[in-house]
């Protein structure tokens, strides 16, 4: 096998070299029939550090991806700079399919909201394939601190804390949004993510803090916490009595989701084959009970609806801090 | 307490395969406690990847644990029957140790320290198991404010009450702070010392430098200081000590076990400094001081009970608050992190399997070793004969190997090779990589809870006072400071006769014995 498919990569450097002046590129490495795709091990680069929703769903993936399509799809987990890291070694892979990652909207839509302008990663370095799921933010306050609705944080009469899962991310533009649009005067203490955040929060060190659903629902669910609203756009399957911002009367819609990228250049017909296989994998039972479990909302639209999407978020975002006068880069 | 838990906790570890991983880690344990040079922070850099590879986390928490307690009891064998301290919390057990070997009465000594290593231990499980619900029902309350000062006097106290030159520790932990700054800040994402890297940006990961520091630091060390001597050991007769030695025993057992407890649970706290001070403890309160240092068989006792004390007890600060007490807790947060455990508050909560199972492995893995250590000490005294040229270059090769697999990066290879030569420079010179270690960790977490309080606090400092629990530390913090400072203006106000206080000489003993 290893000495049939190094055979197959001299043969197809000796084809590439010999018609020298390239446009054949897409006979490079990782298969150009659809039928042959993946011709070896497909390396998945994951932003994020193991257990985490990025790196679980990326792992469900992988783990479609290999029984629909044979081979391996091993996940390496490359965190760091919200995601930032991973998306640079996607960027300058081969585009053949032999690296593909799943990634997240907040590293394209919120954080250059957050970073200097030589940092911003750009989706136009991608090709976007599928989407994946959406993974919702809720607005989640402390027994202590006593509010029960986002009625009551206008009412405040001091200065309220809300805890973050760190600067650049969807959960920050939430909180200062809801914040900001309402008025109120409040302080960001932005945490190493989400599971510090709600430490803070159980012990009323903050008074409410933005949160994604999987990481607070089960705190919700024993009451130790109190949700106030939610942002995505429409009410949160897990959460059936939370009302969305929109329904309190903010204007301010912010979500995560998740879709499959790799690098600029790739084949059309290697795109179609990862996209048909991950369609395929959602269609299965476990897949579907996986969502359910981590409260994950499915969002299987195509490559370019994801792309849509995402540039009218970012100009969205980028409008309401804009409006409202929000720095998610100074967070003191 | 909610019993259940715990019982399931015996559940978890009497699985074969984690009763397994507890007797490999035991018995790593006190193979390189035997082994002078390779402390347990070191192994357990070098087999962290292990961790990272288990099927189940809590297997390779077991094992790892089972090396720092395994190799306390490890670290006396060579003490006592070599005069080399296998373990840098067995270096006093040498003078007593040795000098009943000398009088052929080893195996008494080695008894007498098993049996109150076994004792020690135990007294601090159950402390262990009794508290920590406590603490970590009260560690909600430990809020940004609390975090920092606690980090500030873990750091504080590392650098000051650890073995060696304290200023040359306070150099190192600053060093250690400085290098936590590097990376992406996580208030302002502005960039600090990242010279435009993206693999700087997040910051230098501390396992990889914990590897570097304390694996192949001493691995380049070691095969500098052992030439392959040939070592006799002392011949052992009679391990089972004798009633009268018992009698005599058990009151320094008793004592060295409380004395370990407390100490471990304290920051910069754990077995080198437990032993220290059992040793001192029974110093003064024998009859006759000056049977100390030829043969006192409470000389064995006191430090060998203590040691094994807080090795456990160090695990209270890790398992309940998040906070590693010494370098080989830093291993074992780290070792956390890499199977994406964040220590802390809700550990007992969410992974009660992980806290239960590793608490109540200690008394399983204690069990083994009071079984094991008598009849194997024949066959470790053996493995000293391993020559260092071979054993380095497989440590080495695993080190390589391991650090690549967590990130399955190769620029990590190399900066771990870096603080390899940095570690081994440090330790030619004199610093310990400890306090440096530890500063690494605790910084961050020290400047971002600083950070984070300054802004719940609307920028008022004075909250830090305020607040009961963080006023304490402080408070403590400030007696830290000032005991010193007061003794030294009390003792020239005072004119002593100069020879009464070796202050001076304590310094070079230790670190000629600490590795």
């Amino acid at each position: 096998m290893r000495k049939h498919l190094s055979l197959g990569a001299v043969a197809t450097v000796a084809v590439v070299a010999l018609t020298a002046c390239g446009g054949v590129q897409n006979t490079a490495g990782g298969g150009s029939d659809s039928g042959e795709y993946p011709s070896g091990a497909v390396e998945m680069p994951v932003g994020a550090s193991a257990g985490g929703s990025s790196d679980l769903i990326s792992r469900q993936i992988s783990q479609g991806l290999a029984d629909e399509l044979g081979g391996s799809f091993p996940v390496i987990n490359r965190e760091g700079a919200n995601g930032a890291l991973a998306a640079a070694e996607v960027a300058k892979a081969e585009p053949d399919g032999s690296t593909i990652s799943v990634q997240n909207a907040s590293l394209f839509a919120i954080t250059p909201l957050a970073v200097s302008e030589d940092e911003v990663t750009s989706i136009d370095d991608f090709e976007v394939v599928q989407g994946v799921s959406r993974d919702d933010y809720v607005l989640v306050a402390s027994k202590g601190s006593g509010f029960a609705s986002v009625d009551d944080l206008a009412g405040a009469t001091k200065k309220v804390t809300y805890g973050t899962t760190g600067v650049g991310t969807g959960a920050q533009l939430a909180c200062a949004l809801t914040f900001n649009v309402n008025d109120t005067p409040a302080e960001a203490i932005p945490f190493d993510g989400g599971a510090p955040a709600l430490t803070a929060l159980l012990g009323n060190q903050v008074d409410t803090a933005c949160l994604q659903v999987g990481e607070a629902i089960e705190n919700i669910e024993a009451g130790k916490i109190v949700p106030l609203s939610v942002f995505g756009p429409e009410r949160v399957e897990f959460l059936p009595d939370v009302p969305t911002a929109q329904e309190q009367g903010l204007d301010v819609e912010v979500a995560q989701y998740r879709f499959m990228t790799v690098p600029k250049g790739t084949p059309q017909d290697v795109q179609d084959a990862i996209a048909e296989a991950m369609q395929a994998t959602f269609e299965t039972d476990e897949y579907k009970a996986f969502n359910e479990q981590n409260n994950l909302t499915p969002m299987e639209i195509t490559g370019d609806e994801v792309v849509a999407q995402l540039e009218e978020d970012k100009q969205r975002y980028a409008d309401l801090v804009e409006e409202y006068g929000i720095d998610l880069g100074d967070a003191s | 307490m909610d019993w259940n838990a715990f019982l399931d906790g015996f559940v978890v570890v009497t699985q074969p395969t984690n009763l397994l991983y507890c007797l490999i880690g035991v018995m790593i344990g006190m193979l390189i406690g035997v082994l002078p040079g390779l402390g347990p922070a070191a192994t357990m850099a070098i087999l962290l990847p292990i961790a990272y590879n288990a099927n189940d986390p809590v297997s390779a928490i077991i094992m790892l644990a089972g090396i720092y307690y395994g190799a306390q009891y490890g670290g006396t064998i060579t003490s006592v029957l070599l005069r080399i301290p296998g373990e840098a919390s067995s270096v006093v057990t040498v003078f007593d140790g040795f000098a009943l070997a000398k009088q052929g009465k080893a195996g008494t000594a080695l008894g007498i320290a098993a049996i109150g290593s076994f004792f020690g231990a135990t007294v601090s499980i159950i402390g262990l198991t009794l508290l920590g619900p406590i603490v970590a029902s009260y560690a909600l309350d430990f809020g940004p404010p609390e975090y920092a000062a606690l980090a500030l006097l873990g750091v504080l106290l590392v650098a000051t009450v650890g073995n060696g030159n304290t200023i040359k520790a306070l150099v190192a932990a600053s060093v250690g702070l400085l290098l936590a700054t590097v990376g992406s800040d996580s208030f302002t994402s502005a960039n600090r010392f990242t010279f435009d890297s993206l693999q700087l940006q997040s910051g230098i990961d501390f396992v990889v430098v914990a590897m570097g520091l304390f694996g192949v630091g001493e691995i380049l060390y070691n095969l500098e200081e052992r030439h392959g001597k040939p070592h006799v050991p002392a011949a052992i007769a009679n391990i089972w000590p004798s009633r009268k030695d018992l009698r005599q025993a058990s009151p320094a057992i008793g004592r060295g076990s409380f004395i370990g407890f407390f100490l471990g649970v304290l920051p910069g706290g754990g077995a080198v400094m437990a032993s220290l001070a059992a040793y001192a403890a029974e110093k003064r309160v024998a009859k006759d001081p000056s049977r100390f240092g030829r043969g006192a068989i409470e000389g064995v006792a006191g430090p060998e009970s203590a040691n094994n004390a807080a090795a456990t007890s160090s695990f209270i600060p890790l398992l309940t608050i998040g906070i590693p007490a010494n370098a080989s807790m830093a291993m074992l947060f780290a070792a956390l992190l890499v199977v994406g455990v964040t220590p802390g508050p809700q550990l007992i909560e969410e992974r009660p399997d992980l806290f239960w199972g590793v608490i109540n492995s200690m008394y399983i893995g204690n069990l083994i070793l009071l079984v094991l250590s008598i009849p194997l000490v024949g066959i470790f005294v053996k493995i000293l004969r391993v020559r260092p040229a071979i054993l380095a270059p497989i440590t080495a090769l695993i080190t390589i190997l391991g650090v690549y697999t967590i990130n399955n990066s190769v620029f990590d290879i190399f900066v771990m090779i870096a603080f390899g030569i940095i570690g081994y420079l440090m330790k030619k010179t004199g610093f310990e990589p400890g306090p440096m270690v530890l500063a690494f960790v605790l910084g961050s977490l020290m400047e971002s809870s600083f950070r984070r309080s300054m802004l719940i606090f609307d920028g008022d400092p004075s909250g830090f006072v305020t607040r009961p629990i963080s006023g304490a530390i402080i408070a403590f913090i400030v007696l830290v400071i000032a005991l010193p400072l007061v003794k030294m203006a009390f003792r020239r106000r005072t004119p002593v006769t100069p020879t009464s206080e070796p202050i001076g000489s304590d310094d070079s003993d230790q670190e000629a014995g600490v590795r």
